[in-house]
């Protein structure tokens, strides 16, 4: 028998072998979920990300160390965002109930205007403090495709945690009283 | 004899061997090293702009895609080409840090996105070595099957002749 003939079921069956692997690999990797909460940032610092205020008053994000902050990605058109603005108004009253211990609430409005924005908090309620982001900086800094999203930031300025849904006032003490407890 | 032309043919067949890989490799490196000469920086950011999807569209590139998603990324992309500190890598590594690798178009070259490019390489080093085998086992055999010989001759020519084949080829 030739060397290339004992050689050819070696190389046919390593071919095989690695080609079973691959398959078993692709079959066995979880698919990335589009709208799942799965990021980068998680237990990471946060980006350093600068917004304003309406009246042009700078806000950036690190200077927020020390304090529980929940960011919650806003455009006053979504459906979503108006369905869940009830809970984060309830949440907000909540975390304030806590006094200095209670978190940080901001809206990062994304693509929209202040008339518009205005005229909701006006019909809706809420009364925290609202960032625009003129140059896209909360927005690319935390990879925002879409709104709501409700980020967590802890108060040594690391991502614990992000929503890419609705949230309830609920789920958002619970989470962070349970953070605040494991950390 | 039959020793002098395998050796013969082998000499004729081989030039374009080595053309064939002086024209393969040719092309390789002019394609692998051409300066495409300078990009503006509109240039720049349309081509990086091409090379990441937009989030939330199916099938979209971020330059095609007038999302408002797409516009931030664009807009991410114009500052840091404006910047001038980071080179293409790092910016599309800061966008795919933020929204994921699953935006970026081109794959990665590490990790599991490596495979994209490495599976194409392996199978073609696979293939090429598979033809080297082959070519090389027909050879063999083409050249155990020999070439004729007088005696060879001898007992053909003893055939035509039993069965009377007297007349021409």
């Amino acid at each position: 028998m030739s060397a290339e003939r004992r050689l050819a079921p070696w190389i046919a069956g390593g071919v095989a072998v690695v080609l079973v692997g691959l398959i078993a690999v692709l079959i066995a990797a979880a698919p990335e979920q589009q709208s799942g909460a799965a990021t980068t940032l998680l237990d990471r610092p946060a980006p350093a990300v600068l917004g304003e205020f309406e009246d042009g008053t700078p806000f950036e994000l690190s200077r927020r160390r020390g304090s529980w902050v929940v960011l919650n990605f806003f455009t006053s058109t979504c459906i979503p965002c108006r369905n869940e603005h009830p809970e984060l108004v309830a949440f907000v009253d909540q975390q304030r109930s806590l006094g200095v211990d209670g978190a940080e609430f901001y809206t990062i409005v994304q693509h929209d205007e202040p008339d518009s924005v205005n005229s909701f908090f006006a019909d809706n309620g809420g009364d925290w403090p609202i960032v625009y982001d003129p140059n896209f900086s909360f927005q690319n800094g935390f990879g925002v495709a879409q709104v709501p999203e409700t980020w967590i930031i802890d108060p040594n300025g690391v991502v614990r945690g992000r929503v890419i849904a609705e949230v309830t006032a609920e789920f958002l003490s619970t989470t962070i009283q349970r953070l605040r407890e494991g950390a | 004899m039959s020793n002098s032309r395998l050796l013969n043919r082998r000499l004729k067949s081989w030039p374009g061997w080595v053309l064939l890989v002086l024209v393969v490799v040719g092309f390789g490196v002019v394609g692998a090293t051409r300066d495409r000469g300078p990009l503006d920086p509109g240039d720049r950011i349309d081509e990086l702009s091409r090379r990441v999807a937009c989030p939330v569209c199916d099938g979209e590139s971020v330059y095609e895609s007038r999302n408002p998603a797409s516009e931030a990324i664009r807009a991410a992309i114009r500052e840091a080409v404006s910047q001038g500190t980071a080179n293409d890598d790092a910016i599309l590594a800061a966008i795919a840090e933020a929204y994921g690798g699953r935006v970026l178009l081109v794959p990665r070259a590490t990790g599991f996105d490596a495979l994209v490019w490495a599976l194409p390489v392996t199978a073609g080093v696979i293939g090429i070595v598979a033809l080297v085998f082959a070519f090389r086992r027909w050879r063999i055999e083409a050249g155990l099957a020999g070439v004729a010989n007088d005696e060879d001759y001898q007992i053909v020519a003893a055939e035509r002749e039993r069965l009377g084949d007297a007349g021409g080829d």
